[in-house]
């Protein structure tokens, strides 16, 4: 494997996280006033802000109108800062368009689209620092926006990437493990009912260890939506208390 | 008054048997759950069920339907059709506007063949119009002002004054007395201020 200790024997990760803990998350809704809602989300070092406007009347092709639900337009973007070295085209390269293309799906999937026929939600991401589990913090960030915009959702939508190191799945990877060559998993899950949204995996794992990594996924992913929560809940009370409701 | 209860997008509020849901909330598997962040409400109307919704201070976009009654500005007509930027959906003002389409056989209710565009409404125009479909894919909302209470309720004469309405077909400008022609909306009584 790579010469760098992933997993010591004691059980103690890079940054001296256990295999099961995951980065600590900080989250706030509401960051712009502009937009219909927006949430800037920190998980580790991994800083993402997400921004979403809608449902409004679909722009630019209106071939694309569906007439029984909305559409769910997504662009993932890195900050040309976000990364060790300056990054060249910030979209429009063939990851950015992969990863957009996965959070429509994971948004298809939770938002209640039927509500909203013939219009369109737009949700930008953009990642500010990269840190490993872009997609994960983006799916969360995002999750976040849609809420502040009042958009109904099913549930949450929470996701992790874990990964797969001498027979322990590692929960929430950071860059260094991530391209260490760990097996790296990305779930995207909806907490209450356990349904999966996406998973995305472009690595090889036995397919044994397979069930274990998407255990350890969905419990991290659980992790995760128990913060969300905490953090929704706080911004509801805030606003209340300024509005001088009960 | 107890303080309200928070609640989450997925969060089981009751089950089906106890209240109806309303607004902000979905049912599931004989279930009530919220859709919205938002504050728990319980409206009691009479004998029947409970209705539970959720709501938010700030209100969440709303979209025109069938049968809604919209306040719109014309942007430009043509002899078959008046193309509208639709700016209120009832008494809620719109973020984003959407666009509608008035066509010349739904201007009026009674001699459709023989309306001129030209003489029920110009561009700039502030239309009482009410949605009759959402359209196709190539289409806009629908609208039509076929009905006493709809038409041109502000409209400005070429002499740039405020109009006022004479009939259900005339205004005239306050200034320079020339009456121009429009489709004019019977606003009710009780709306108008003195």
């Amino acid at each position: 494997m790579a010469g760098i200790e992933l997993l010591s024997d004691q059980g103690y990760r890079l940054d001296g996280r256990k295999a099961t803990e995951l980065r600590k998350v900080q989250a706030r809704l509401g960051v712009f006033a502009q937009a219909d809602g927006s949430a800037y989300l920190e998980q580790g070092n991994t800083k993402v802000l997400a921004v979403v406007y809608g449902p409004h009347e679909m722009r630019g092709s209106r071939s694309r109108t569906l007439h029984d639900r909305a559409v769910i337009n997504c662009q993932y973007s890195m900050a040309t800062f976000s990364t060790a070295e300056r990054k060249r085209r910030p979209h429009g390269d063939r990851k950015s368009t992969e990863m957009s293309l996965h959070l429509k799906q994971t948004f298809e999937a939770a938002v209640m689209t039927q509500l909203f026929p013939r219009s369109q939600i737009d949700i930008y991401v953009k990642i500010l620092q990269s840190d490993g589990g872009n997609y994960s913090v983006c799916v969360n960030a995002a999750t976040l926006a849609v809420i502040d915009a009042g958009i109904p959702m099913r549930d949450y939508v929470c996701a992790c990437t874990v990964g797969f190191v001498d027979e322990t799945p590692l929960a929430d990877l950071c860059y260094a493990e991530e391209s260490g060559g760990v097996s790296s998993l990305a779930l995207a899950l909806l907490p209450r009912g356990g349904q999966i949204a996406l998973v995305q995996m472009d690595a090889r794992l036995h397919q044994d260890h397979l069930e274990a990594l998407i255990e350890a996924a969905t419990t991290a992913c659980k992790g995760v939506s128990k913060v969300l929560d905490e953090v929704v809940r706080q911004h509801l009370q805030e606003a209340s208390v300024l509005t001088g409701e009960d | 008054m107890s303080p309200m209860k928070l609640c989450v997008p997925g969060e089981s509020l009751c089950s089906e048997g106890d209240c109806n849901p309303g607004a902000g909330v979905y049912l599931r598997h004989g279930y009530i759950y919220s859709s919205l962040a938002g504050f728990v409400l319980k409206t009691t109307e009479g004998e029947k069920l409970p209705v539970i919704s959720v709501v938010r201070e700030t209100e969440a976009q709303l979209l025109p339907d069938v049968g809604a009654i919209v306040t719109c500005k014309v942007t430009s007509t043509n002899p078959r059709f008046a193309k509208v930027h639709i700016l209120y959906v009832g008494s809620t003002p719109l973020k984003d506007r959407f666009r509608g389409t008035i066509r010349k056989e739904d201007v009026r209710a009674t001699e459709k063949d023989k309306v001129e565009i030209y003489k029920s409404f110009r561009t700039g125009d502030i239309v009482l119009a009410k949605v009759i479909s959402l359209g196709d894919i190539q289409s806009n909302y629908l609208l039509t002002t076929a009905e006493n209470e709809l038409g041109v309720v502000v409209a400005h004469s070429e002499a740039g004054a405020q109009m006022i309405p004479i009939s259900w077909c005339e205004m005239q400008c306050p200034l320079t007395h020339a009456k121009e022609f429009r489709k004019v909306a019977r606003v009710q009584p009780e709306y108008l201020e003195a």
